[in-house]
């Protein structure tokens, strides 16, 4: 009952919403909407092989964290399974899974092949209706179970209507003693690979917009300047000559990137076009203007600006003209990262000796707070899907890299070792 | 044959008056007379050098290490020479005039109540602040490069007003001479 009120109330706010040109309240009933309540029992294991049961328990751990990550579903209680009949994959009770509140259940099969493949299949049932929705199967080398549990995971989101994300990568600045180069992790902080090898400072990474490159920011020549690593032929290409470049952003809709550079004196924002190689100055301005972030439309590009005397965020479409200033209160704002649904601006302010991250809605001029007095909160960027958002922080001592939910909840430390900064969400997985 | 016995006599009075004294009441010995050590003091006089001969003898890395060309201070936020900090740049542009194939990078850096992107800017622009000065007062603008680590590499760790005024600096690297 609770459920049809919240569905009816998302109707009228959407028909609202249709006629008031208003895409944005939508989705935040969208986000205020229920979770699905999702039951994943034990998986069965067969196979010739003997049964490994470390694999078993990561796909499942890794599958049932990553539905709990997502604010789309939420798991129901382990304990509240053993009030009912043990789970048969063959023989499914229906009304014992409703009774225990499940709406969707997931029914897994671990197959250990003799090579050391596992082969994970799901089913996936809609308890009520006793209906199957869709299920798949993935084969694959058992060190990559957790991704076959995050490809499932994202397999419910997409089909559920939400965008996948547990497939996608961070890439990140770890420092391990005086070395600081540049990594990939998981979504979830797991399995980090280092991408490179400098004795320089290497910072400031960002993904193309097909995932296949990275472009950052190294003192290996002595002056910042931008690279791209191809993450597929493992080439580097020096991107910039003269000055100090940095802070660059891929343009999510075509092969142009924007960055900073001080090529001709002063910090200016840059596009340049990666098929050409043609560049073009935006901004013209003896103040520092810094941080360029595309929207998702590409149509327009938010940065950093001390033209008013102190650091602000601007908002310019994507030729450098209709300049306007987004920040209107506080002294110092920095790291605009635009939200998926090119609704919101993340950015760090400033107050006092602290750094927190809020939250501007571009429709409303709404700001919210995200992270609480905890440190210096810095380099906010969106999960693909715009329910998430990770940075870095040094409220446990050294820079850390943190996740937290777009409501300022769950938020959680991912990396630990070292000191690792500057994360960068894929927009899209692969 | 007599100083033989004689000798023995004052040795056997020794022994006879130690004895003695062992049963009487203990004497304090005698203190010995301090004698003086002296060795007469060698004026010898180290030859200065002379700025000259410094700059000849010594590698860049000395040269850096000594802190030939001294660094200078910021304002938080901001990338203006200080007043207080214009002798020191002054006595940089001399000692750079003096030697005028020297080559130095000016490094900008930033405390660390600055974002990374923006520190970066506010660091260049700090470098390029002492670039401008030491050009100004005739130091061939050539002979200048300059870089901004923004807030990657502070001087010293803390989290006070003397440390972050520490970390807001401009440094001069000499990189040729």
């Amino acid at each position: 009952m609770k459920n049809k009120k919240m569905i009816l109330a998302a109707l009228v706010f959407s028909i609202g919403a249709w006629l008031g040109g208003q895409e944005e309240i939508t989705i935040r009933i969208r986000e205020g909407m229920p979770m699905i309540p999702v039951a994943l029992p034990d998986f069965q294991v067969t196979g010739m092989a003997q049964p490994n049961d470390e694999i078993n328990r990561m796909i499942h751990e890794t599958l049932w964290k990553d539905l709990e990550f997502s604010r789309v579903f939420k798991l129901v209680p382990r304990e509240h399974y053993a009030y009912i009949s043990r789970f048969n994959p063959n023989a499914i009770n229906f009304k014992d899974w409703a009774s225990i509140q499940a709406n969707i259940l997931i029914s897994g099969q671990l197959e250990m092949a003799a090579d050391e493949r596992i082969i994970f299949s799901f089913k996936i049932y809609e308890v009520n209706s006793t209906r199957f929705i869709f299920g798949r199967n993935y084969g694959g080398k058992k060190d990559l179970a957790r991704m076959i549990a995050h490809k499932a995971a994202d397999e419910m989101m997409k089909h559920f209507g939400e965008k996948p994300l547990f497939t996608s990568k961070i890439v990140y600045v770890s420092e391990m003693g005086n070395d600081r180069d540049i990594y990939i992790m998981d979504y979830d902080g797991l399995r980090p690979t280092r991408i490179t090898f400098s004795n320089a400072l290497d910072m400031l990474p960002s993904w193309s917009a097909n995932n296949e490159k990275i472009l950052y920011t190294s003192y290996r020549n002595l002056t910042p300047e931008l690279f791209m690593f191809d993450m597929y032929s493992g080439k580097t290409e020096l991107l910039s000559s003269g000055g100090s470049n940095y802070a660059a952003d891929w343009s999510p809709v075509a092969d142009q990137i924007v960055f900073t550079s001080s090529k001709n004196g002063n910090a200016e924002i840059y596009r340049k076009d990666m098929k050409t190689g043609k560049e073009k100055q935006l901004t013209f301005n003896p103040a520092i203007d810094t941080s360029p972030c595309w929207s998702p439309s590409g149509r327009e590009i938010a940065f950093t600006s001390q033209r008013n005397g102190t650091p602000q965020i601007y908002v310019m479409d994507s030729e450098g003209s209709n300049i306007r200033r987004i920040t209107m209160e506080g002294s110092y704002h920095d790291s605009a990262a635009w939200s998926p649904d090119g609704m919101r601006l993340a950015f760090v302010s400033r107050i006092e000796n602290r750094f927190d991250i809020y939250i501007f809605n571009l429709k409303s001029n709404e700001i919210s707070k995200l992270t609480e007095n905890a440190g210096r909160n810095e380099n906010p960027s969106w999960s693909p899907d715009g329910r998430h958002l990770v940075f870095s922080s040094n409220r446990s001592g050294r820079y850390q890299i943190y996740l937290v939910d777009y409501d300022g909840r769950n938020v959680r430390r991912i990396t630990s070792g070292g000191e690792n900064k500057m994360p960068k969400w894929q927009r899209v997985p692969r | 044959m007599k100083k033989f016995l004689f000798v023995l006599l004052t040795l056997s009075l020794i022994l006879m008056f130690t004895a003695c004294g062992k049963k009487a009441v203990k004497v304090a010995p005698a203190q010995e007379p301090v004698e003086k050590v002296e060795e007469p003091v060698t004026q010898v006089e180290k030859p200065m050098l002379s700025e000259e001969e410094i700059f000849q003898q010594k590698t860049i890395e000395d040269l850096n290490k000594d802190q030939i060309m001294k660094k200078i201070n910021f304002d938080f936020d901001k990338y203006e020479v200080r007043e207080d900090m214009k002798p020191i740049l002054q006595a940089n542009a001399d000692w750079m005039l003096k030697f005028p194939t020297v080559n130095v990078l000016v490094e900008g850096h930033c405390d660390e109540r600055g974002t990374i992107e923006y520190n970066i800017a506010l660091g260049e622009k700090r470098a390029e602040a002492a670039k401008n000065y030491l050009a100004s007062l005739g130091v061939k603008a050539a002979n200048i490069k300059i870089v901004s680590y923004g807030k990657s590499k502070p001087l010293v760790n803390g989290v006070d007003e003397a440390t972050y005024f520490e970390n807001r600096r401009a440094e001069f690297v000499i990189t040729k001479k």
